[in-house]
């Protein structure tokens, strides 16, 4: 491949760039620091962690960026709120009639006790089917109380783009994987041996404020997003 | 406004501030972003101290870049991405349509980047005779109008609602509204087919991570997650500055970044993209191909001054914040970089010869350095380019150089300065000489004899000056307070 050397020889090029600056930088550098004398070392940021609070904080943080919460009691109570959300979306533009879930073998349990009428129920559609499905359903890998997120971790479940390109997106969250700040999250993610290939952050739904900066509510993903929470 | 350039910027400045439609958008797009930039500051106890790590943790990487991009480069290909490196804008648009060409991609879906603004890539693909379709809403505006964007974060902040609903009518042929959610909707239906059609998504970076070879990328819309997970390939195109070394690094700027760029706590989306899918059916790309471009990066290097321009993280909070940009808006500019930051990066990525306005298109009021999260001291990087506009002066820029008669007076200047008798000589003596100046009780346009005074003439010619007081602080000091 005669392009593979040609950008050997841009690598090359950068990098000897890089290095002679840096070089030529040196005497600035000692003047600069004795002009400015270093910033004393930041103090750290006292993380606190705290365990207790955290769904109340969650469900305040979602509602705050136009997510809705739902907690659930029990397993019925989930299925009831999945079905009345569905139910709910049926009489609207949103139809709610084709369900896309992910791969995770405990949304598909609770969808199907669910009493509803739809027209279809796929298990991770391709990036070619997926357009036309209503509600997309999945489980998260954790939520992040101080900023309503939820955390995605796509190699634990394949839920890329059932959370995405439906315009509902339904999300199933166990309390305890609630943390209460993005640090903790941060570092879930980092503690893997291999950082996973695909993680997003999702905080609300779509939004965009491009017109005139007023607000629009999903733009290209979701419209509505609910997160159901059970103990 | 569509072919400005920086070269003339003072008479798209004046163009700009005719405009009185632009004005209004302006002044309540920059005052609520800086209202809102505000209170999500207050709600972080430790912000000055997030500033200060921010880029203490910058000048890490800086001062190290070509180590910190071994790190990324060798983490990042170790997990299947592919790296190519682009010295400058054209290099990095070859690069890309060759990776295009070789794939027989016919739609090509992008997601905002100002990387690959700064490059030109859509006018290289459109050339080609590929097609790309911008997605982020401010951008698929701009796009249809083909214009180029005003503002860092809201691409389209000059056009009214009024404004894009005739582009819609006349461009996608839907019916008349003034409806924002109707107009927004419509692109969301548009977009979708070509989500779907796309053979490779484009997208610039946030972050790239060293110890993990991550790439982050912030958005609020989802075009962008469409953007990388729709494709079967994606290329990421990025500055070979945008590194952190540490995964952990990364709570610091995304508390920092969408707080000072939209008011947000955190963007609706955060995208982690680390190598390519680790089997047929597990998520990711089936191929991610980097583009590092260096476009006059490493030259900044050179000095500390300059490579604090490398810190900068693209939020746009100096723009809202600039009484420059406030008024003019981005396109004066003449460059995908507008505003304070802008006016430092542009003159040392294109060079001072065309650029030589830009370092003084500002009132060095310092608002910029006061907002900024990573404490980039733009005033001082204006001053320096100031400097080397009129100090090491090469035959192009000449012409920026002071007149004689503005170096006179300010060698007259500093010295009635140091002496405090001829400060109070020189200002009593033109109190007596102003008077054939003074009209109205303001020193208006010079005309006659004063139009010898070369400052004096470069200040009136834009604005009035006050005449000296006829009695200084001092003298009514002694006669009035002093006495009692």
């Amino acid at each position: 491949m005669e392009s593979r050397s040609n950008n050997d020889a841009a690598r090359e090029s950068i990098f000897a760039s890089i290095r002679a600056s840096l070089a030529a930088s040196a005497r600035h550098d000692a003047v600069e620091s004795e002009l400015h004398h270093a910033s004393p070392p930041p103090s750290s940021v006292a993380v606190t962690v705290r365990s207790e609070g955290l769904l109340d904080l969650f469900k305040e943080s979602l509602e705050a960026v136009d997510g809705h919460c739902i907690i659930a009691n029990d397993e019925q109570e989930i299925v009831d709120a999945l079905t009345g959300i569905i139910k709910s979306l049926q009489g609207t533009r949103l139809r709610g009639r084709c369900i896309a879930i992910s791969d995770d073998l405990e949304v598909e349990r609770l969808i199907n006790q669910a009493d509803l009428e739809i027209d279809e129920l796929a298990v991770t559609p391709s990036a070619s089917d997926v357009f036309r499905f209503d509600v997309g359903i999945s489980c998260v890998q954790a939520a992040i109380a101080e900023t309503g997120t939820l955390l995605l971790d796509s190699s634990r479940e394949r839920h890329r783009l059932v959370s995405l390109v439906p315009p509902v997106h339904i999300a199933i969250l166990k309390e305890s994987q609630i943390v209460g700040t993005l640090g903790e999250a941060l570092a879930l993610l980092r503690q893997s041996e291999q950082l996973t290939p695909i993680a997003t952050l999702v905080t609300g739904p779509s939004r965009t404020a491009d017109i005139e900066l007023t607000l629009a509510i999903g733009v290209h993903g979701p419209q509505e997003l609910y997160v159901i929470v059970w103990p | 406004m569509n072919h400005v350039t920086s070269e003339t910027f003072d008479k798209n400045a004046k163009a700009a501030l005719a405009d009185s439609q632009l004005r209004g958008a302006l002044r309540n797009a920059t005052s609520l972003f800086g209202q809102r930039r505000l209170a999500a500051t207050q709600q972080l106890t430790n912000w000055e101290d997030l500033r200060t790590r921010a880029r203490t943790i910058k000048d890490e990487v800086l001062s190290q870049l070509d180590k910190y991009l071994e790190q990324f480069v060798a983490n990042a290909e170790a997990r299947g991405a592919k790296f190519h490196w682009a010295r400058d804008a054209q290099e990095a648009n070859t690069i890309i349509l060759k990776l295009v060409k070789d794939r027989n991609a016919r739609t090509i879906v992008k997601s905002k980047s100002m990387t690959t603004e700064e490059t030109h890539l859509n006018v290289a693909l459109e050339g080609a005779g590929v097609q790309v379709v911008e997605t982020d809403l401010g951008e698929y505006i701009i796009q249809l109008a083909q214009e180029t964007p005003s503002h860092i974060i809201v691409p389209a902040i000059h056009k009214t609602k009024h404004q894009i609903a005739e582009l819609f009518t006349e461009e996608l042929g839907m019916p008349p509204t003034d409806d924002v959610d109707k107009l927004t909707s419509t692109a969301r239906e548009k977009l979708r087919d070509r989500f779907a059609a796309a053979d490779i998504g484009i997208s610039g970076v946030n972050f790239g991570i060293a110890e993990t070879g991550t790439i982050l990328i912030l958005e609020n819309e989802g075009n962008i997650r469409l953007t990388t997970s729709l494709p079967r390939v994606h290329i990421a195109v990025m500055g070979i500055e945008k590194l952190v070394p540490r995964f952990a690094d990364l709570d610091i700027f995304l508390k920092l970044l969408p707080r000072s760029g939209t008011g947000q706590r955190l963007t609706t989306y955060q995208s982690f993209i680390t190598g390519t899918k680790i089997d047929k059916d597990s998520e990711g790309p089936e191929e991610l191909h980097v583009v590092m471009l260096d476009n006059g990066r490493s030259r900044m290097l050179a000095h500390p001054v300059t490579r604090q321009s490398l810190a900068c993280i693209r939020c746009g909070a100096c723009l809202n914040a600039c009484p420059v940009y406030q008024n003019i808006g981005g396109h004066a500019y003449g460059s995908v970089y507008p505003g304070p930051i802008g006016a430092v990066i542009t003159p040392q990525l294109m060079g001072l010869e065309k650029t030589q306005q830009l370092p003084y298109a500002s009132s060095l009021c310092g608002a910029c350095r006061e907002v900024c999260p990573v404490k980039i001291d733009i005033p001082r990087l204006l001053l320096h380019l100031r400097s080397e506009i009129t100090e090491k002066a090469s035959p192009e820029v000449a012409q920026a150089k002071p007149k004689a008669g503005e170096r006179l007076a300010f060698k007259l200047w500093k010295v009635a300065m140091m002496k405090p008798w001829l400060y109070k000589l020189s200002t009593k003596l033109a109190r007596l000489f102003q008077g054939f100046l003074v009209k109205n009780g303001k020193i208006g346009a010079a005309t006659g004899p004063a139009r010898l005074a070369q400052p004096l003439v470069a200040w009136t010619s834009g604005r009035d000056l006050r005449p000296i007081e006829q009695e200084s602080f001092r003298e009514l000091w002694k006669k009035e307070l002093a006495g009692k």
